[in-house]
């Protein structure tokens, strides 16, 4: 069993009933491994965020199923609970979901309502906070008195701190700075590396899309359009333009440049890569 | 010089308990008249401070500091609204600036407050939605569009009140890439046609590539003033303060730092393949 | 929860663009306290059935379809029912028909109460929910304030400025702060904030992580609000003119003229019958 989610033929209608009603997620179908990183991209209205709260039971499909580790997620209504303790899910600016008083109170809701107390839970959140590095001088801070950047790091804790082996974020670098940014992703590899987690992230960032992810998901009016390697998905520049979604900036150049020279390859994606076969370019060895 | 804003010797800090800090830190700055000016700054670098500064929603701390708006200091409390007026202000979240719950009289509500006769008022209103293209929207309620069109409207709230300069605080943060392409097109659209005095401030260095003058804000102080190739040539400092850099210019300036003899002053990508190609020699290939 | 917090305060409004939609909201709102003061003279059934002959009238020139209406009766139906068992038992006069336990007794007078009673609630709801069916609530507040405009000869025009600026941010805001409610509630839920299960005392602490980011972030809202209205040389209303002029035309005058008309009937209905 290697697959860790598995959406069959999965369709929502927020209206289900009535007779014209319209599919946010129509027939999507897809799965996802352990310890894979999934970018899933789409402009908006185009149902990722319809998507993801399938997948940790916030919504229930129309048609279709979610399977848990093989197992349907809504076999046991009651036990939904469960399942959200497994798929975590780290929505658009988590910041503003914070309320304790303390940066550890906080981080410490999710595991308490998972039922844990005492050394179990102060264990729990010490060590998510060793893994994405939040110090223990913040723990008895007020999480309002923080950093933009820092609230968002301590309100993506608070979901870490449930372990679970799915981890769901949307939009998790939106309105940061290169700095916070760069705090978040560090964070989240980190997460994935110690726990072996899988994660899903949903992004409009195809830059960082291409640095972090192992396979796009592309979503367009409802429906699950590409779900492919990233290199597979970002050669169909022409595909994605049409949907109206866009390659990384560097591969908008380089097909600029493969129009005043053939030899010019179009299919790197991110700036390192960019970087090194340009030097190589340049160098003279681009037939090579 | 025709300057349209002034800055003197101007000072904003802020007492939290019983620390003080200064957010704006001295700084003396003229805005021309009919020009478009970006002001660049990472979060937390004071500038949106600046900005409420320049249309006396804030007023300078320091005794000796002042803002003046065609010649009129902000401090005067009798010109207030004549200011507000002139000066008009976009904010970062368009939903906390539409205040009535269908479009066009949200739009109305400038107009309303300056005590224009009601035919004038719903005359400008047509024409601050036609501008913006939100006309046929009039009658939606501004909780059923998108970010991008809400922000056209919020800025249409603004445009009724025939203001002479537009300061945009991150106009542009909360939207996704249509609703930014959008907003930013009927920013410049102002400045080129109508000739208004535009201030954009942002922390995406895109948006500064069409500007005539180019400001960056560290720590309360400009720490550089110049045209948008001369400040983007300057990476270094750019990445030091924080700031986003496209990956563009980012490729250009990596190209430089292994030893490629290319100009690093281009932020759209059609621009940086050019940069790339007179490099590289393309064009006699 | 949510879901019908919508369903409250956005299902009312049905644009169907009738003869009563293109009414002055005051002329609607004045006449529908009118229609309730008649409701309440209507003595006896040959005038209750005149008010009915008169709700039905109107109803159908709405074009609102029955079932909004009904909708409407059912929500209120234990009212109407617990009311008219009052009335039957408490109405008194008349035959005794029967006698149930402790001295409860029924009476055609009791009868005859607690189906006239039934039937004015019946009527009232209709007309009520009439004006919110064929009014937006924006009009309704524009229709209030200028109503309310009497009272700045007490010098109470500041107060009646704010009302009508409270009621158009409510109106507008109400929406933005549901959906808030329902995001920061699926934030919590998905760190297993139980919502649904426990005793009272664990529901109403289980509110506390959705009502504190709830206020933080309505209190940023208004605070960023104050600054945007102030940038739109907004001052308390002083020297405001509206846009939109509330006018009353032939149309008003044709209902106002229907429902003298139809209080007349009632009048001489209770005298005559």
């Amino acid at each position: 069993m290697s697959k860790i989610i598995e959406v069959k033929n999965l369709s929502f209608s927020y209206d289900s009933g009535a007779k014209d009603s319209k599919y946010a997620v129509q027939d999507v179908s897809f799965s996802v491994g352990y310890g894979e990183i999934i970018g899933v991209i789409g402009h908006t209205g185009s149902g990722k965020s319809t998507l993801i709260q399938h997948l940790n039971g916030l919504l229930k499909p129309t048609a279709g199923e979610v399977l848990l580790e093989g197992k349907n997620i809504w076999d046991e209504p009651k036990k939904i609970k469960d399942v959200r303790f497994k798929v975590g899910l780290v929505f658009q600016y988590p910041e503003y979901q914070l309320f304790e008083e303390t940066v550890f109170a906080d981080i410490a809701f999710g595991p308490k309502n998972m039922g844990l107390s005492g050394d179990e839970l102060k264990s729990r959140v010490e060590n998510i906070c060793e893994v994405v590095g939040i110090r223990k001088e913040y723990f008895e801070k007020s999480p309002f008195d923080l950093s933009g950047g820092e609230k968002r790091r301590v309100a993506i804790a608070g979901v870490m701190a449930m372990q679970p082996k799915v981890l769901i974020l949307d939009e998790p670098i939106a309105g940061l700075d290169p700095k916070g940014r760069r705090d978040i992703v560090s964070m989240i590899k980190n997460y994935r590396e110690k726990f072996g987690a899988a994660v899903i992230i949903v992004s409009h960032n195809m830059e960082d899309m291409a640095v972090l992810a192992d396979k796009l998901l592309v979503m367009n009016g409802g429906r699950l359009e590409i779900f492919d390697k990233v290199y597979n998905v970002f050669s169909q520049g022409a595909r994605l333009n049409e949907i109206g979604l866009s390659v990384p900036t560097v591969t908008k150049i380089l097909y600029l440049l493969n129009e005043k020279d053939r030899n010019i390859r179009t299919d790197i994606f991110t700036l390192d890569e960019a970087v090194k076969y340009l030097c190589g370019y340049g160098a003279g060895d681009a037939h090579a | 010089m025709d300057n349209h804003i002034e800055l003197k010797n101007v000072t904003f800090s802020y007492s939290d308990g019983e620390e003080k800090r200064d957010i704006i830190k001295n700084i003396s700055l003229g805005i021309e008249r009919g020009s478009f000016t970006v002001i660049l700054g990472h979060n937390g670098s004071g500038k949106s401070t600046l900005a409420k500064l320049m249309n006396g929603l804030y007023k300078p701390t320091n005794a000796d500091g002042c803002v003046l708006v065609d010649g009129i200091d902000t401090r005067d409390e009798k010109t207030e609204i004549e200011i507000r007026r002139k000066v008009g202000m976009v904010f970062q979240n368009p939903d906390n600036q539409l205040i009535a719950s269908v479009v066009e009289e949200d739009v109305a509500f400038g107009p309303e407050n300056l005590g224009l006769p009601s035919e004038k008022t719903r005359e400008r209103v047509d024409e601050a939605l036609k501008s913006v293209g939100m006309y046929e929207y009039r009658k939606s309620t501004p909780h059923h569009l998108s970010g991008g069109q809400k922000q056209r409207v919020a800025i249409a709230g603004i445009i009724a009140m025939r203001p002479e300069c537009l300061i945009l605080d991150e106009p542009t943060a909360m939207l996704d890439p249509k609703g930014r392409a959008e907003v930013m097109d009927i920013i410049t659209r102002f400045n080129r046609e109508e000739k208004m005095t535009v201030v954009l401030i942002t922390h995406f260095m895109e948006e500064a590539e069409l500007a005539d003058r180019v400001l960056l804000l560290s720590d309360g102080e400009i720490i550089r003033d110049g045209t948008p190739g001369g400040i983007f040539s300057d990476i270094k400092t750019l990445k030091e303060t924080g700031l986003d850099v496209p990956q563009s210019t980012e490729l250009l300036y990596e190209l430089k730092k292994s030893g490629i003899d290319v100009d690093t002053d281009a932020i759209s990508v059609e621009e940086t393949a050019a940069r790339i190609t007179a490099a590289f020699h393309l064009e006699d290939k | 929860m949510t879901r019908m917090l919508k369903d409250i305060t956005f299902g009312q409004y049905y644009g169907s663009g009738s003869f009563i939609h293109r009414l002055d909201a005051r002329t609607k709102i004045l006449l529908l306290i009118f229609n309730i003061v008649f409701l309440f003279l209507a003595k006896n059934y040959y005038s209750l059935a005149l008010c009915t002959v008169y709700v039905a009238f109107v109803l159908l020139l709405s074009k609102v379809p029955a079932r909004m209406f009904l909708k409407n009766i059912k929500t209120i139906l234990p009212i109407i029912v617990f009311t008219a068992l009052l009335n039957l038992f408490y109405g008194g006069g008349g035959t005794v028909l029967f006698t149930l336990f402790w001295n409860l007794t029924v009476t055609t007078g009791g009868i005859y109460r607690a189906v006239f009673i039934a039937g004015r609630i019946v009527l009232l709801i209709l007309i009520s929910s009439l004006l919110t069916y064929t009014t937006t609530p924006n009009d309704i507040t524009d229709a209030i304030e200028s109503l309310l405009s009497f009272l700045r000869i007490f010098g109470l025009r500041g107060a009646v400025h704010v009302l009508a600026m409270m009621m158009t941010i409510a109106l507008r805001f109400i929406p933005t702060l549901v959906e808030e409610t329902e995001k920061i509630m699926n934030a919590q839920k998905a760190r297993g904030a139980d919502l649904e299960n426990g005793k009272l005392f664990d529901k109403i602490k289980a509110l506390i992580p959705i009502l504190i980011p709830l206020l933080i972030s309505s209190v940023r809202r208004a605070y960023e609000l104050a600054e945007a209205m102030e940038c739109r040389c907004y001052n308390g209303g002083v020297g405001r003119v509206r846009m939109k002029r509330l006018r009353f035309s032939s149309l008003d005058l044709a209902a106002a003229l229907f429902n003298l008309l139809f209080c007349g009937g009632i009048i001489i209905l209770n005298i005559l019958l």
